[in-house]
């Protein structure tokens, strides 16, 4: 969109997001000054052990969310896509609880992260007919997919005994153990959003349909592998971090789109430093006024309203 | 430039063409026609290569289209579809511009001439005051245009259009073919066309397609025959010369054939294009019809020729023959009623009334007495007026319309529907 300034937007949502970082890790219910002593070593503790990778992995994970989020509506034309539509969740979660209920919890984070990619691999395997991936076909193999996972995931929790309450945690999702560990990890996001950067051009041409595409000159298989590949990657990384936070993947593209146009050159960079914001901010609501609720309570408690009220407006025009 | 050999194509088990075979190049703006479902959108996507034919080659240049990488075959073949959905608010200008990315490719830029192609693209297609509008708030016929415009920003050497005018307005339809139809000097052009009458006047040539195969193909004129298009659409049609163009036009004949329901004879005396009306009212009702003497050039006799009504002929601007008088007499007594619609008489058809003077006035039926609208119809000082006065005296019916004339035939004949 020629007529706003896509540099000024990405300009103010870098502040907004530095910002976010810097507030977000002040604030908390142990008080640390701003500027602690050199010798007060459990404010720093708080601040660089505690606060501080957790309010990164938050903002990668919600970054992550929002890129996957973003390629998976171009994909799909369909603004109302996210990116837990390969049975990405679904997967994640069971690699998770089989970790739980089988080792104890050891490994819970690549477990997931397998499942994650297992599911998508999955999807795209059922999916393909003669070198080719309708995406029909791939939205409802991955409902079908998400299903079959998670009786799966039934099982395992029936079957679970004491492990189910940590299950049960899991699902829910949240940052309340994030390690620099994880922060690390999700730093995996930003090289997984290169490619994607990259393709903004053929996504936004892809989205036109895919025979208008194919005319367009787009290898449009291809471009479909990379986009599934990276997002499910992405997805995965988001995953095994935090456990399946709904609404950041859909609602950040959708109002990013309302902003700064659909064009993925800028589409993609804002959604990612908005969906970073939005969940470092729900994560510090979480854990300051909700007493450490999990952090996908509060993104569903505000984005399920949210996205009902895109729907009507959707419907209305 | 498109060599198509022996081409097959369908989905799955079915085959939608078979044996298709046709060349085309530059210079030459190639029309398909034919019925819905006869495969005409699915050859064109052969050509694109977003079909692939079950038998056959798709030759581009002298390579069959499979050798070339996507990028390598939209710089040389740009596509029209029937319908485009863009799926998100992109603004006109972006559309348009995506049709550049044969050019831009990958990781390029776009340059001042990428920028110059759109621009142009937008303006020859009438869409540059719409260039920042989102594509999903514009109408059908405005986003068919910007569709258009992109695969012109594309600069391809074969240009497929797939229906690509259905959803414009008559003056948008004509521009844009016109356009289209002079870039077809520079580059190939291949339409999908409905509307057979664009196809006649924009194409050099036509395919006609029925059957799953190629009925007809050539120009217009040859393809676009009545039995042609009774073959292929089911349609008794009426194809003329439209005198402008040279070219075919084709016009459906929605009334019931030859068949006449009713024993009546009723003869028209027409001309001028004044009898055509009454001539389809009358063979609507039933009634077996016979017109004349008319000049071959007359529309009354084109009228009747195309409800195959039976008629007495004079070659255009001759006076009525000896022949065609007597003609006349033995079918105008055989006649159970006789219509005569307004003038205009001249010396070259006066002898008609002549003819009638001398017969029944009971049986004849004048029309339009009450409104000559002040035109003028008798160009025969006097004497066509004479004769229809006389008849009138002598009891011809007179009926203003076509309705009362109906009714006065159908008091004269005894007959009721």
């Amino acid at each position: 969109m020629t007529w706003r300034r896509p540099g000024a937007i990405l300009f103010l949502l870098a502040c907004l997001l530095a910002a976010s970082i810097v507030i977000c890790t002040l604030v908390g219910p142990a008080g640390v000054p701003l500027f602690s002593l050199p010798g007060d070593n459990s404010g720093a503790t708080i601040l660089y052990g505690v606060r501080l990778p957790r309010v990164i992995s938050a903002v990668l994970v919600g970054a992550g969310l929002a890129a996957a989020g973003v390629v998976m509506q171009g994909l799909f034309r369909n603004s109302m896509a996210d990116p837990y539509l390969l049975g990405t969740s679904a997967g994640g979660a069971l690699g998770a609880a089989t970790a739980i209920v089988l080792l104890g919890g050891a490994f819970s984070m690549p477990l997931a992260f397998a499942g994650c990619t297992g599911a998508a691999f999955l999807v795209y395997g059922i999916s393909r007919r003669a070198g080719r991936v309708p995406v029909e076909q791939l939205l409802l193999t991955g409902i079908a997919v998400s299903m079959f996972l998670s009786a799966l995931l039934s099982f395992l929790m029936y079957v679970s005994g004491e492990s189910l309450h940590q299950i049960f945690l899991w699902l829910m999702g949240g940052f309340w153990t994030a390690s620099w560990q994880d922060a690390w990890t999700g730093l995996l996001v930003l090289p997984a959003a290169v490619p994607l950067l990259l393709l903004a051009r053929e996504q936004d041409i892809l989205s036109l349909g895919e025979e208008d595409a194919l005319s367009l000159g787009v290898d449009i298989e291809l471009l479909k592998k990379c986009l599934l590949v990276t997002s499910a990657f992405v997805t995965a990384v988001a995953v095994s971090i935090a456990g399946s936070i709904g609404f950041i993947g859909l609602i950040t593209p959708h109002i990013m789109r309302l902003w700064v146009g659909p064009g993925h050159r800028i589409l993609l960079p804002s959604s990612m430093m908005a969906g970073g914001i939005i969940l470092v901010l729900s994560d510090t609501l979480a854990r300051t006024a909700g007493n450490e609720v999990p952090v996908g309570v509060v993104t569903a408690f505000f984005g399920a309203p949210f996205f009902v009220f895109l729907l009507r407006r959707r419907y209305a025009s | 430039m498109i060599d198509v050999s022996g081409v097959e194509l369908g989905y799955g088990a079915q085959v939608v063409l078979s044996d298709v075979s046709f060349r085309s190049g530059k210079g030459e703006f190639l029309g398909i026609v034919g019925p819905n479902g006869s495969g005409k959108t699915t050859l064109l996507k052969a050509i694109a290569r977003l079909v692939a034919p079950l038998r056959g080659v798709v030759m581009i240049n002298g390579q069959e289209i499979e050798v070339f990488s996507a990028i390598g075959l939209s710089r040389l073949v740009g596509l029209v579809p029937q319908a485009s959905a863009p799926g998100f608010e992109y603004s006109v200008r972006d559309v348009v511009m995506m049709g550049r990315y044969p050019h831009i490719g990958m990781f390029g830029g776009e340059t001042p001439a990428d920028r110059d192609a759109v621009r142009k693209a937008m303006e020859v297609t009438g869409i540059a005051p719409l260039a920042d509008r989102s594509v999903r708030e514009i109408s059908g016929g405005e986003l068919q245009r910007v569709i258009i415009a992109r695969a012109l920003a594309q600069e391809p050497e074969i240009l497929l259009l797939d229906e690509a005018t259905a959803h414009l307005d008559l003056g948008h339809q004509v521009s844009i073919l016109q356009m289209i139809r002079e870039l077809s000097r520079r580059i190939a052009v291949i339409g999908v066309f409905h509307d057979l009458n664009h196809a006649a006047y924009f194409c050099d040539r036509i395919i006609l397609l029925h059957d799953h195969r190629i009925l007809a193909m050539g120009d217009p004129a040859g393809v676009l025959t009545e039995e042609n298009i009774a073959r292929a659409f089911g349609v008794r049609a009426m194809v003329r010369i439209n005198p402008l163009s040279g070219r075919p036009v084709v016009s459906p004949v929605l009334h019931p054939s030859c068949e006449a329901g009713k024993d009546s004879h009723v003869h028209v005396v027409c001309g001028g294009g004044e009898g055509a009306g009454v001539l389809v009212a009358l063979r609507d009702g039933g009634y077996r019809v016979t017109a004349g003497v008319l000049s071959l050039n007359d529309s009354d006799y084109l009228a009747a020729e195309a409800l195959g009504i039976p008629c007495l002929t004079e070659p255009p601007f001759c006076p009525i023959s000896e022949r065609s008088r007597r003609d006349l007499e033995v079918w105008a007594r055989d006649a159970d009623a006789i219509v005569v619609t307004r003038g205009p008489w001249g010396t070259g058809n006066i002898e008609n009334l002549r003819v009638l003077s001398a017969l029944d006035a009971g049986a004849v039926v004048i029309m339009g007495v009450s409104s000559w609208d002040g035109r003028k119809w008798d160009y025969t000082g006097g004497d066509a007026e004479k004769i229809l006065s006389s008849l009138k005296e002598k009891g011809a019916r007179v009926a203003a319309d076509i309705p009362a004339a109906l009714g006065a035939v159908r008091e004269i004949t005894g007959e009721t529907r």
